[in-house]
């Protein structure tokens, strides 16, 4: 192997070297014409390589820009470094000047002699000779880079909704509406959650023609990124299916808080305490209150925040869910006395306080106490004055908090999604981006990303659909990222240093082969793997521990004058 | 040949050849053993300023690492080189550079008649003072010193035949001989009287003599004829750390093929063999690397000992590769480190060959 | 770590007859002729009698030819085990005898996806220590007679030419094994076998023997030799501190070391194919190594000694067992495990990691904690072991 691996075979490198002179800015301190010569004086060491080296006013504007092209092809460069700005400026500038010639863009690299050196040193010989020093770096770092392909891939417009409730319905019917394709997951044996099965739209999404559900089936899998999703789905019967996608909302709902989890809470079996879901749904279904003995009770308390202090959240919309439900009870049997037991109310928005205007005026009662404990069918009451009382009632409905729903933590680790302090999806941004999530392409609709009425909740589905349709354009392509690890099975032990520290889930195990494998189609290119592995089996490309170590040496070779000379002492490496 | 005469010992004298061709500019840096008192220890360096030479020992009678080994992949740069190299290490290195892992452009190549370097142990348990002193009492008596490596005391190859500069040691100080015309210019101006001569061949004689009465001693000893249980008898105590390999000069593979995946086992693979012979030993390949590296790389073996030297299980590696290699290169007439241009047998066809064996 | 059974809780009673090498390869037999386990691995003797080899077979004449107790660890049992099970699956099930300190190993090799655990036991013994390799084959009848002392004592020093490291071992006991032979508990005739997990004692519970009433001159002779070898520990850590304090502490150590990465070869934590050490990122350019050497005056071959030295004590010591391999192995006689365990210990405790445990605990070099332990000699404030940004 020749001591030079990764350099070009002799006689066929021809390097390229621009000098921009950014007007004032690098010309003005930097003494361009002494770094061409320096340049060209150190081109003997460059075995077999040719280099050019010029100066130009701007390379970035149109003329410059045009002189690079002009040069690439008459010098028929076969690397191209250019001396001149931040690469936060114009690095894609140059790379795109590159992409409209022969010369791949990963053969090409910026030094940036402008922030680096012209602008931050003084002395104008301590500047020429620091841009000196580093492109003599960039050559040797551009001399190892190895020509990389981009594979752009047009974005798939179709979405996939995980869960079949409210508002997984409202956004795939709002997307299917808009023309995209929608697969949408449901756990259960169909969609409708709290609207029911048979709920309008439960039935507008089994008949709209762009909306394919899969009953009982659950998300295992995922991998990809915003356009170029792939979703493996299992089901409860048949096997297992991929979906692609573009996007991926997670509308998985949420549950409410168990309410004999409260230690205020206690009850069995053998009391007759219904939860407030079980008695809307019963009502819903014309159904009548009724004890277990069959009779109908005579006095009926809705105790309100159970679990609130385990949870340390208000949920928001129970309190006008449970006056609604009194009133109701109230309507259905005028005699029957119904009480609602709460510290205080939270009836936010238009008509919140209509509801309770509606149960007072139905005759809905009101006891007001600090802490209400439940046993059975009897409730011991503080006062706000503090005075305590017990009371028995026929029926008791506790209403408890709203929890995430089982699956969440699951799918957040799947999808490396934050959760927020109550363990519901984290959105992006509270304000700005409120449907989006950490990851791109995943977006939140529903009380999966937090306690809200059902209202709310619709409008945020419409909020996520309409992000979706905006953020992924049928026809779009995007480029997925080059730059990415790979890992050379010949020294490969397969430890999963590199599995542990991917954030992408882009690496997985063979472990017929005892080795891990980089999916391309995923990896970022973050180098996260590469930092861990303790072997030389995996790199990341156009990021080579050579490219990097070599650019570092080559710039520290040169003594440059604003740094003291090294003490000369005999070390043993 | 052309001759320098110097009083000095030979040591001292190439400690001074090397700091006469830095400091003319002749070189641009030295290759050559050296002691590190503060720890007792020393090393091979790479030196580029004479007053770096105070403590190199130039013929010190140790190999810490094999220079030719060393010296390859410094001989690709752009720069002018002179390397101090035993015998051994010079032959390595040629071997080296037929595959394309070192190149001569720009190498001034220095060796000497060499007696034999001492096992490491012995740097530890003696120190490198004790044992230069030695050597250098040896050489003056035109003998081989006590207690080198067996495959030094058994080296036939004692006098290095290609080198540029060649230093031989006599009574009453040594001779430089210029051999080569690179050695002329490099040397040109150095040194007081020179002479026509040549290392002497009587002495040479005498050395030789004892030197292959102790190799046909040290292969009577092995146990090499008894097939598969010769070989466990062998290798029986290796452990595999392939320790060998990483010091041998010739083995120059970033991935030895028998480290690599293609060549390890599996868990079903044991498990079967483990049906069907009711056992086996673990880790597995112990023997396989020894003849695959045997294989690989014996008839290019110069018997520097590297390998003895280095296994920790104490096998004598040296001498059973030397013993092989040595059958196996007489069977292309081929001699390891003899000439550069010689091709190596492995890359060499010929339509009719080796018809006795089969 | 000496301990009580584990979650095993079970110990028996193996009479010892003529020895407890005979003892134990009858247990082993018996285990195998049962059909409790389908194989076994084992120290075997090598035909010219100088060392031992690990031998895997189901073949009970064999086994009966092994030496459970072997004076020397030519190689380390973890490494058998890595190159056994690394790659493929199959439902063979092993039973393997070797010291704690390769246990510990192969427990570390397991987090590290190098060492598969399904259908493996794994035992051990009360280990007073291994002998100099190089003793051994030197003298291996001298050597054999120096161990057994060392057996009946339980103690390294009643031997000599020990390992370096043996003396300051803590966990030369019972550690996460599923069966452990107490040597230390030999009384009336009989040691101690213990389980040291649920599968540990199904095998023993299958193997007719006598329960034990308890284990209270083992636990006894095990503490009282631990407290022994505490102090040794504390000594060689405080001289080995010494010796490598600051950059001229650490080349004045490794100054004679020839670059041969045999301690790399024998160490069982080390299993990377290609170490990063000898691939293409450290391996200097022939013109930037002569500038380097101009600039300091001189250079030496070959490059990068220390540099691949302290680069393997970040890699691996956090996970050493101190077994002594690489000390045992090093031509150049260097006491690399010195080092290595020294500045193992102190970066486990800083991350408040054990090495060699059976815990599910992950390896902390891959492990992502939103607050990390703060420095060497530093507190751990948040020790939840797999906290991460979801939670």
């Amino acid at each position: 192997m020749s001591a030079s691996a990764g350099v070009r075979p002799a006689g066929t490198v021809r390097i390229g070297v621009y000098l921009c002179e950014c007007g004032p800015n690098i010309a003005g301190r930097i003494d361009l014409d002494a770094v061409r010569d320096a340049l060209l004086a150190e081109g003997g060491r460059y075995r077999g390589a040719e280099l050019v080296v010029k100066r130009y006013g701007f390379l970035c504007s149109g003329p410059g820009k045009q002189f690079l092209t002009d040069e690439i092809r008459d010098n028929g460069l076969t690397h191209l470094v250019v001396g001149a700005c931040s690469p936060r400026d114009h690095d894609s500038t140059f790379m795109g000047v590159c992409a409209g010639t022969d010369l791949n863009p990963y053969l090409y690299r910026i030094v940036n002699i402008r922030e680096h050196c012209a602008w931050v040193i003084d002395d104008p010989s301590g500047a020429t000779g620091q841009a000196v020093s580093y492109l003599l770096g960039g050559i040797s770092r551009v001399l190892r880079q190895s020509p990389l392909h981009e594979r752009p891939l047009e974005v798939n417009p179709d979405v996939l909704v995980i869960g079949g409730g409210a508002a997984g319905m409202e956004t795939s019917l709002a997307l299917a509406g808009n023309g995209r394709r929608v697969v949408l997951v449901e756990r259960g044996p169909a969609p409708g959650g709290c609207m029911g099965s048979s709920s309008a739209a439960a039935e507008a999404v089994r008949r709209h023609p762009d909306i394919r559900i899969l009953r009982e089936s659950e998300v295992s899998k995922v991998i990809g990124f915003l356009g170029n999703f792939e979703v493996e789905v299992t089901r409860r019967d048949g096997p297992a299916e991929t979906v692609a996608a573009g996007a991926i909302v997670l509308a998985i709902g949420s549950r409410t808080f168990e309410p004999t989890d409260d230690p205020d809470v206690s009850y069995g079996p053998d009391d007759d305490v219904v939860p407030l879901e079980a008695m809307e749904r019963l009502l819903a279904g014309g159904g009548e209150p009724l004890l277990r003995d069959g009779s109908p009770p005579r006095s009926v308390a809705l105790v309100h925040c159970v679990g609130r202090g385990e949870l340390g959240y208000c949920s928001g919309s129970c309190c006008a869910r449970a006056l609604a439900l009194a009133a109701r009870l109230r309507a259905v049997r005028p005699d029957m006395e119904v009480v609602s037991v709460h510290r205080d109310l939270c009836l936010p928005g238009r008509g919140g306080t209509g509801i309770l205007d509606r149960a007072d005026a139905s005759g809905v009662g009101r006891i007001r106490a600090l802490r209400a404990v439940q046993s059975g069918n009897e409730l011991a009451v503080e006062a706000m004055d503090g005075t305590p009382s017990k009371r028995r009632f026929d029926l008791v409905i506790p209403v408890p908090g709203t929890v995430p729903a089982d699956d969440t933590g699951r799918l957040a680790a799947m999808l490396r999604i934050p959760l927020d302090e109550q363990g519901f999806f984290r959105e992006m941004h509270r304000m700005v981006d409120p449907s989006g999530t950490a990851t791109d392409g995943v977006f939140l609709a529903g009380t999966a990303h937090g306690p809200k009425d059902l209202r709310t909740a619709l409008r945020f589905a419409g909020s996520c659909a309409g992000q979706i349709l905006t953020r992924l354009v049928p026809g779009e392509r995007l480029v997925p990222e080059v730059k990415v690890s790979e890992i050379l099975e010949a020294y490969c032990t397969g430890c999963g240093n590199c599995r542990e520290v991917c954030v992408y889930g882009a690496i997985h195990a063979d472990p017929d082969r005892g080795i891990s494998v980089v999916n391309e189609a995923v990896c970022r290119g973050c180098g996260n793997c590469y930092g861990s592995c303790p072997s030389g089996a995996l790199r990341t490309r156009h990021f080579t521990n050579e490219q990097l170590l070599r650019e570092v040496d080559e710039a520290l070779r040169r003594r440059v004058p604003v740094l003291p000379e090294p003490p000369v002492a005999e070390v043993h490496p | 040949m052309n001759s320098i005469v110097s009083r000095l010992d030979a040591s001292a004298a190439v400690r001074e050849l090397l700091g006469w061709l830095l400091g003319e500019g002749r070189t641009d840096a030295v290759l050559t053993p050296r002691r590190l008192p503060e720890d007792g220890s020393c090393d091979l360096a790479l030196l580029t300023a004479p007053e770096g030479l105070d403590r190199a020992e130039p013929l010190l009678p140790v190999m810490t690492t094999n220079a030719g080994q060393a010296l390859s992949h410094l001989s690709l740069s752009g720069r002018r080189l002179t390397a101090v190299l035993k015998p051994c290490e010079l032959r390595a290195f040629t071997e080296r550079v037929k595959r394309e892992q070192g190149s001569f452009e720009r190498l001034l190549t220095v060796s000497f008649v060499c007696g034999g370097v001492f096992p490491l142990g012995r740097v530890l348990s003696d120190g490198p003072d004790t044992l230069a002193a030695a050597a250098l009492e040896a050489a003056r008596r035109g003998e081989t010193p006590a207690g080198v490596r067996e495959t030094c005391a058994a080296c036939e190859h004692f006098v290095p035949t290609n080198a540029d500069v060649l230093v031989s040691s006599g009574e009453d100080g040594c001779r430089i001989h210029l051999c080569t015309p690179r050695a002329e210019e490099a040397l040109e101006g150095f040194g007081g009287e020179r002479v026509d001569t040549a290392p002497d061949p009587a002495g040479i004689e005498r050395v030789l003599a004892a030197r292959s009465a102790a190799r046909a001693e040290l292969y009577r000893a092995l146990p090499v004829e008894g097939g598969l249980d010769g070989l466990i008898d062998l290798f029986g105590r290796c452990v595999g750390c392939h320790g060998c390999s990483r010091v041998c000069p010739i083995c120059y593979c970033l991935l030895c093929d028998f480290e690599s995946a293609g060549l390890e086992g599996d868990l079903p693979r044991f498990r079967a063999a483990l049906d069907e012979r009711g056992g086996l030993r673990l880790p597995s390949g112990t023997i396989l690397f020894h003849l695959g590296r045997m294989t690989h790389m014996s008839f290019s073996c110069v018997g520097c000992g590297m390998c003895s030297d280095a296994c920790p299980a104490g096998i004598p590696v040296a001498a059973v590769f030397g013993r092989t290699g040595g059958r196996t290169a007489a069977l292309f007439d081929y001699v390891p480190g003899r000439d550069a241009e010689e091709p190596v047998p492995v890359t060499v066809f010929r339509e009719e060959e080796l018809d006795d064996i089969g | 770590m000496t301990g009580d059974p584990g979650s095993g809780g079970a110990a028996f009673l193996l009479p010892v007859g003529e020895g407890p090498d005979g003892a134990i390869l009858g247990l082993l037999a018996g285990a195998l002729e049962s059909g409790a386990v389908d194989a076994l691995l084992l120290p075997v003797p090598l035909p010219a009698g100088d060392s031992f080899a690990w031998i895997l077979t189901r073949d009970p004449a064999v086994a009966a030819g092994g030496r459970p107790l072997p004076p020397v660890m030519p190689v380390q049992g973890a490494r058998a085990l890595r190159d056994l099970t690394r790659k493929g699956e199959s439902d063979v099930r092993i039973l393997a005898l070797m010291r704690p300190c390769e246990i510990r190993a192969a427990r570390e090799l397991a987090k590290l996806g190098q060492v598969r655990t399904d259908g493996l036991l794994l035992a051990s013994w009360d280990c007073p220590g291994a002998l100099c390799s190089k003793d051994h084959v030197a003298d291996p009848d001298g050597a054999g007679r120096r161990f057994a002392g060392m057996i009946a004592a339980g103690s390294p020093d009643a031997g000599g030419g020990v390992r370096s490291s043996c003396p300051g071992c803590v966990d030369f006991s019972m550690t996460d094994a599923d069966v452990h032979f107490g040597l230390l508990g030999e009384q009336d005739g009989a040691l101690p076998v213990m389980a040291g997990s649920p599968a540990g004692r199904t095998l023993l519970g299958s193997l007719g023997l006598t329960p034990a009433a308890g284990t209270a001159r083992w636990k006894l002779r095990a503490e009282m030799e631990r407290e022994r070898r505490e102090t040794s520990r504390r000594a060689a850590d405080e001289a080995a501190g010494s010796k490598l304090r600051g950059a001229e502490g650490l080349l004045s150590f490794f100054s004679a070391c020839i670059g041969c990465r045999i301690c790399r070869a024998v160490c069982p934590i080390c299993h990377c194919r290609l170490c990063h050490f000898d691939s293409e990122t450290p391996r200097p350019d022939p013109d930037a190594f002569f500038d380097g050497a101009e600039l300091r005056g001189g250079a030496s071959l070959p490059a990068n000694r220390l540099l691949f030295h302290v680069g393997r004590m970040t890699h691996m010591s956090l996970s050493c067992v101190s077994c002594g391999q690489c000390s045992d192995a090093c031509p150049a006689g260097i006491p690399v495990a010195d080092a290595f365990g020294f500045v193992g210990r102190a970066a486990r405790e800083a991350f408040g990691y054990e090495a060699g445990r059976g815990d599910g605990i992950p390896h902390p070099l891959r492990t992502w904690r939103r607050i990390e332990p703060d420095g060497i000699g530093g507190l751990v404030r948040d020790a939840e072991p797999g906290a991460c940004a979801h939670e």
